[in-house]
């Protein structure tokens, strides 16, 4: 199976990348929420253990979209954090891109080629953590639990 | 640190009008006010206008980081852009919200709001904020406007700045933001200056006195601003009544073809930016200004001519086509 795909992603009505396919999907126990991560790139989806419970109704929820961005070569530059309420913004110059949306419980980042596996696992990785746990503040305690797709399709 | 966005942050607010949008501005900096002051002053709003809301942070910090080239990425309803001078800007284009962190250098230069940031933002919120931007440049004529649409590279912005000396206003030479009011469309320029390319100099002589600049976009181009361009009128707006699809040839001559309302609909929808399903609403008045704008008479130009004499074919065009419905 490939780990990468659509780094050469090119479309002249899609400037922003909007369309990027995100085709690698896996589940996570993040604290209290249930995460589903979506990705191009195979090596952005986090080191630890998969889901392995059947969700329960009226569980908390967010989506992750993590995109290997081909377009975006530089080193990490000093992280900007902005927040209205609704939204949480972090920017650490054009390599990342993290955008929280609270309502819609979905969080969004471009991560740029220069970014190795370790500084994602180790800084990136716990960084999302904390930003979904921001978005449910009760869910205070982090326990990562296992449960893929393979698995969960039997 | 973690920058807010609310009432206590930005304690400054202003109204302004863009291409017929309505935009509320909140701010902990009263350069911003100033910036925006030019905006303020334009009162021309044919109809209801729809709004968004824009929360300005200035940020003396950002002087201090290091410097990036323009940069955007967009997923869903999120836009992110990096614009230089050392600011950031998330679009959300569901809440129709902006949220700027500028620099202390952005704020205050007013190049960057009137030719990066304002026409940026309605380029991004565009659909969702009843502004539809179509890549074309617009000129009026007594009132009714022409799109000149085309290819990249077609020459649109050298043809708009031979229409500009040749008895029309202009309105726009690249992006163009089409409006309705009522069941009349309305297309809006924002002043952005006029970007020829390096060639350009063979047919305006005048542009051996100015150095061309590395554009947003990376190109090399002179750069024009139209309202201190001499033999220039501008408009802020105009009325489309003609559609003008630019073909350059070999063949010496300007031709006129009729073109069906198919064509038009095709060339506009086929060039149009894809939105993502989110943004539901905005796709549907994308394609029914873009089915409004079809009804609208439209040729396709094919010149092998010069740009003056391409202007001069079209002013010549417009004029008998107005004797003929006069007679």
């Amino acid at each position: 199976m490939p780990q990468l795909e659509s780094l050469d992603y090119a479309d002249p009505l899609d400037l922003l990348r909007r369309f990027i396919p995100t085709p690698f999907k896996a589940l996570y126990r993040i604290g209290a929420v249930r995460v589903t991560v979506k990705t191009n790139d195979i090596t952005l989806l986090p080191v630890f253990p998969l889901e392995v419970d059947r969700e329960v109704l009226g569980e908390r929820r967010l989506e992750w979209r993590l995109i290997r961005d081909a377009g975006s070569p530089d080193l990490l530059g000093p992280p900007l954090l902005m927040t209205s309420g609704i939204l949480t913004i972090v920017t650490m110059g054009p390599a990342c891109l993290i955008g929280v949306d609270h309502e819609q419980r979905e969080l969004l980042a471009f991560i740029g080629t220069a970014i190795d596996a370790r500084t994602h696992q180790e800084f990136l990785i716990p960084l999302l953590c904390q930003l979904t746990n921001d978005v449910f503040p009760a869910s205070a305690s982090m326990r990562f639990t296992a449960h893929d797709e393979a698995s969960e399709n039997g | 640190m973690m920058l807010k966005f609310n009432r206590q942050t930005l304690p400054f607010h202003a109204e302004f009008l863009i291409a017929g949008a309505r935009c509320l501005i909140a701010t902990n900096s009263t350069d911003v006010l100033e910036s925006t002051a030019r905006w303020r002053t334009k009162t021309r709003q044919p109809h209801r206008a729809a709004s968004f809301e824009m929360e300005v942070l200035v940020d003396s910090a950002m002087d201090n980081t290091a410097h990036s080239a323009s940069f955007f990425r967009g997923h869903r309803h999120l836009v992110f852009a990096m614009l230089p001078p050392r600011s950031v800007v998330t679009y959300d284009l569901l809440r129709r919200r902006v949220h700027a962190v500028l620099s202390a250098a952005a704020v205050r230069d007013r190049s960057f709001w009137n030719n990066v940031l304002l026409p940026i933002t309605i380029g991004v919120l565009g659909t969702t904020v009843g502004v539809v931007p179509l890549h074309s440049a617009c000129l009026d004529h007594n009132g009714s406007g022409v799109l000149v649409a085309g290819a990249s590279g077609a020459g649109k912005s050298t043809l708009a700045a031979a229409l500009a000396r040749c008895g029309f206003s202009f309105v726009s030479d690249d992006w163009t933001y089409i409006s309705k009011d009522g069941s009349t469309l309305v297309a809006y320029g924002l002043s952005a200056p006029v970007k020829l390319l390096p060639d350009s100099v063979r047919f305006f002589p005048y542009l051996k006195d100015i150095a061309p600049r590395r554009t947003l976009n990376g190109e090399l181009a002179y750069e024009i601003d139209p309202s201190r361009a001499t033999g220039f009128s501008v408009n802020y707006m105009s009325y489309p009544r003609r559609v003008l699809f630019l073909e350059r040839t070999l063949k010496p001559g300007c031709d006129f073809v009729p073109c069906r309302s198919e064509y038009v609909r095709e060339f506009f929808e086929k060039s149009a930016e894809r939105l993502p399903n989110e943004l539901i609403e905005a796709k549907a008045f994308r394609r029914g200004i873009i089915q409004t704008l079809s009804s609208v008479p439209a040729w396709i130009l094919r010149t092998g001519e010069s740009p003056q004499r391409t202007a001069e074919a079209i002013r010549d065009f417009i004029l008998e086509a107005r004797d003929d419905a006069t007679a």
